[in-house]
């Protein structure tokens, strides 16, 4: 089955609603038109990757690229995206993270555990727009994998 | 109980003296006692030698006169025989009795006259033997009818208890004056030996409650020390503890207050987007005549938003800048240091030369002063502080003269001292101290940067357990000082850590 990248759904895992709008305008300036899932904490971004009885059967033979912020209410970034890889459903969605930060031991961390792309939100506005913007080419370009029965 | 270790010192003391001088009494005691035993003896001896000699020279003069006798009645020859014998052995127990009494002029003076006598009584022996072998029998006994010999006889006998009597008698009294010595003797060293013993005792008493004394006292200092080690560590935890915490607050509040700031920031920006687009709106519209309305408004568009933009943006920047100076610092102290050893002479030549390209366009000069010692430090967190140092000393030379940057090192000990000299605008001294706070600076604010470095620097290097000072003469230079152990040890962080 092909999968056109329309039909790439991307889950925004962001408890700042001024982050998340910031991200959002910029991902559809950059032309990149695809469905957006909000989710301000943790909690319920587990519940959607993973489903209610938490197994991730729930997304099987879904396409989503999740961006993830690591500063959450409820939790920390690091531990979904721990959860997201160790999942064999779920292990193979590409995860952009976020974060304020630029923690050299943080980046590395996160690079570890499986994240394909760290970007940090810079004050600098322009280089954060220009990097949210990449990242939609990027979106473009990845081939995601179809999710094993 | 308390006493001075002094006081319980000459107390020992005087006790051991007393009982030092009461076995003194009882060796003196003892010799004289001794040495009138010895002279009693030498006496008692002496007496009992007179004794037997006396007894000897009367017996010898009996037997001659025996001899005589026998002879005198039978003429039978074998009389003649104890005669001979005692009459040969008559003056060597005379010679023997004058030898006992040497120096006695008494006893010499009896022995003298027992001489006399024995010879007298030999004379006469001899006379009437010698008449009776001439068979002269009637003038032989008719010598001996006189009686001269028995008065003889008699005087001798009496000479002799003369020369014995007295000295019988000295003797007892040799001997009762030794009796009241050893009487004597024996009451002082029986009282001196009780007051040994009692000083003695008493010694080992006080010994004993002075060593309970001393061992209660350091069970005391013990649970003090004790006490004091838990309050240490407990204190050294609490510092840990504060020090994580603000490490962790720092950390927070630069995490957390760029969120906020990056939505100033991105909806400035937005901002300055729609503005552009209202602008160009605008402009593309013929200005209204003279309605106050609009020009109020194209002016606002034009002027008053992109000058509140520019500040919004300018002070975003800046507060940006300052959390992430709060950032490196707070990084910087829970980074964990790894020593090597660090040859300072390259670490310092590497650092003036990546300055050496800004030094070359202001006309200074950078000398190392070396050979620098070498030590056993973090290398990055030296790079840093030399980095800053550098940096600071060609930032703030005096435009005025060629500047001249010096590096010099020493060695003392466990210690060393390195010095980055300028010849700069130098410190006012009110601001020595102010400038190692983060965020201020010092003089003309006329070169740009956030009061950074320095803090930084004294975070480093007092993480490197050394200090940072400066002295400095406003208009001169400035010398700043950093002394560094020469072997970083970090066992005292590990546990702290794990704690």
């Amino acid at each position: 089955m092909m999968r056109d990248p329309q039909t790439v759904c991307i889950v925004m895992i962001e408890d700042d609603e001024g982050h998340a709008r910031l991200i959002e305008k910029n991902i559809r300036r950059a032309g990149v038109t695809n469905e957006i899932v909000p989710f301000t904490d943790g909690t319920s971004a587990l519940a959607y990757l993973f489903g209610a009885d938490g197994s991730g059967q729930a997304s099987m033979g879904r396409a989503l690229l999740i961006l993830l912020d690591l500063n959450l209410p409820d939790m920390t970034g690091v531990d979904i995206l721990s959860r997201l890889k160790a999942n064999p459903h779920t292990k193979r969605f590409p995860v952009v993270v976020l974060t304020t930060t630029d923690d050299r031991q943080e980046i590395q961390r996160c690079y570890d555990i499986g994240a394909n792309v760290y970007i940090t939100k810079p004050v600098n506005y322009e280089s954060f727009a220009t990097a949210i913007r990449q990242l939609g080419l990027f979106f473009s370009v990845i081939q995601v994998p179809e999710a094993e029965a | 109980m308390h006493m001075s270790g002094s006081t319980v010192t000459r107390r020992a003391l005087l006790m051991l003296l007393a009982a030092a001088l009461a076995l003194l009494a009882i060796i003196v005691m003892s010799g004289w006692l001794a040495d009138s035993t010895r002279q009693y003896s030498g006496s008692l001896s002496r007496m009992t030698a007179l004794r037997v000699a006396a007894g000897t020279l009367l017996s010898q003069l009996q037997d001659a006169e025996i001899g005589q006798r026998g002879y005198l009645l039978t003429e039978d020859r074998r009389y003649l025989k104890p005669y001979e014998a005692a009459d040969a052995a008559v003056e060597s127990t005379i010679a023997r009795l004058r030898e006992l009494a040497d120096g006695n002029a008494d006893e010499l003076r009896i022995v003298d006259r027992l001489a006399v006598l024995a010879a007298g009584k030999r004379e006469e022996l001899a006379e009437t033997i010698a008449l009776m072998k001439a068979g002269r029998r009637d003038e032989s006994l008719a010598i001996v009818r006189t009686g001269r010999g028995m008065s003889l006889m008699d005087d001798a006998r009496r000479s002799l208890a003369d020369l014995i009597t007295p000295a019988d008698a000295q003797l007892d009294t040799q001997l009762g004056a030794l009796t009241r010595q050893a009487r004597i003797s024996g009451w002082v060293a029986n009282l001196g030996g009780l007051f040994i013993l009692l000083v003695v005792g008493g010694a080992v008493w006080i010994a004993l409650s002075y060593t309970r004394a001393l061992m209660q006292a350091q069970r005391a200092i013990q649970s003090l020390n004790d006490s004091l080690e838990q309050r240490v560590s407990d204190r050294t935890m609490e510092l840990q503890r504060a020090n994580d915490e603000i490490q962790r607050f720092a950390y927070i509040v630069s995490h957390d207050l760029r969120a906020p700031l990056v939505n100033v920031m991105g909806f400035t920006s937005e901002l300055e987007a729609g503005l552009a687009s209202v602008t160009a709106d605008l402009d593309r519209r013929p200005a209204e005549g003279d309605d106050p309305m609009a020009a109020e408004a194209r002016r606002a568009v034009a002027e008053d938003m992109p000058e509140a933009i520019g500040f919004i943006r300018t002070s975003t920047t800046k507060m940006d800048r300052l959390i992430n100076a709060i950032l490196a610092l707070s990084r910087q102290g829970s980074r964990t240091l790894s020593p090597e050893p660090v040859s300072m002479q390259a670490l310092l030549e590497n650092a003036v030369g990546s300055f050496r390209h800004r030094a070359g366009e202001l006309r200074c000069a950078i000398d190392i002063a070396g050979p620098l010692p070498s030590l056993v430090s973090d290398r990055l967190a030296l790079e840093q502080v030399f980095g800053n140092l550098l940096d600071n000393a060609i930032k703030y030379l005096d435009p005025a003269r060629p500047g001249r940057i010096a590096i010099r090192g020493r060695a003392e000990e466990d210690r060393l001292t390195f010095e980055v000299a300028d010849n700069g605008r130098g410190i006012a001294p009110q601001d020595h101290e102010r400038i190692f706070e983060l965020f201020r600076r010092s003089g003309v604010q006329d070169r740009p940067g956030e009061g950074i470095g320095l803090a930084y620097v004294r975070t480093l290097v007092r993480r490197l357990q050394g200090d940072v000072t400066v002295d400095s003469v406003p208009g001169q230079g400035s010398v700043f000082r950093i002394s560094l152990p020469r072997i970083l040890t970090l066992a005292s962080e590990k546990p702290a850590h794990d704690a």
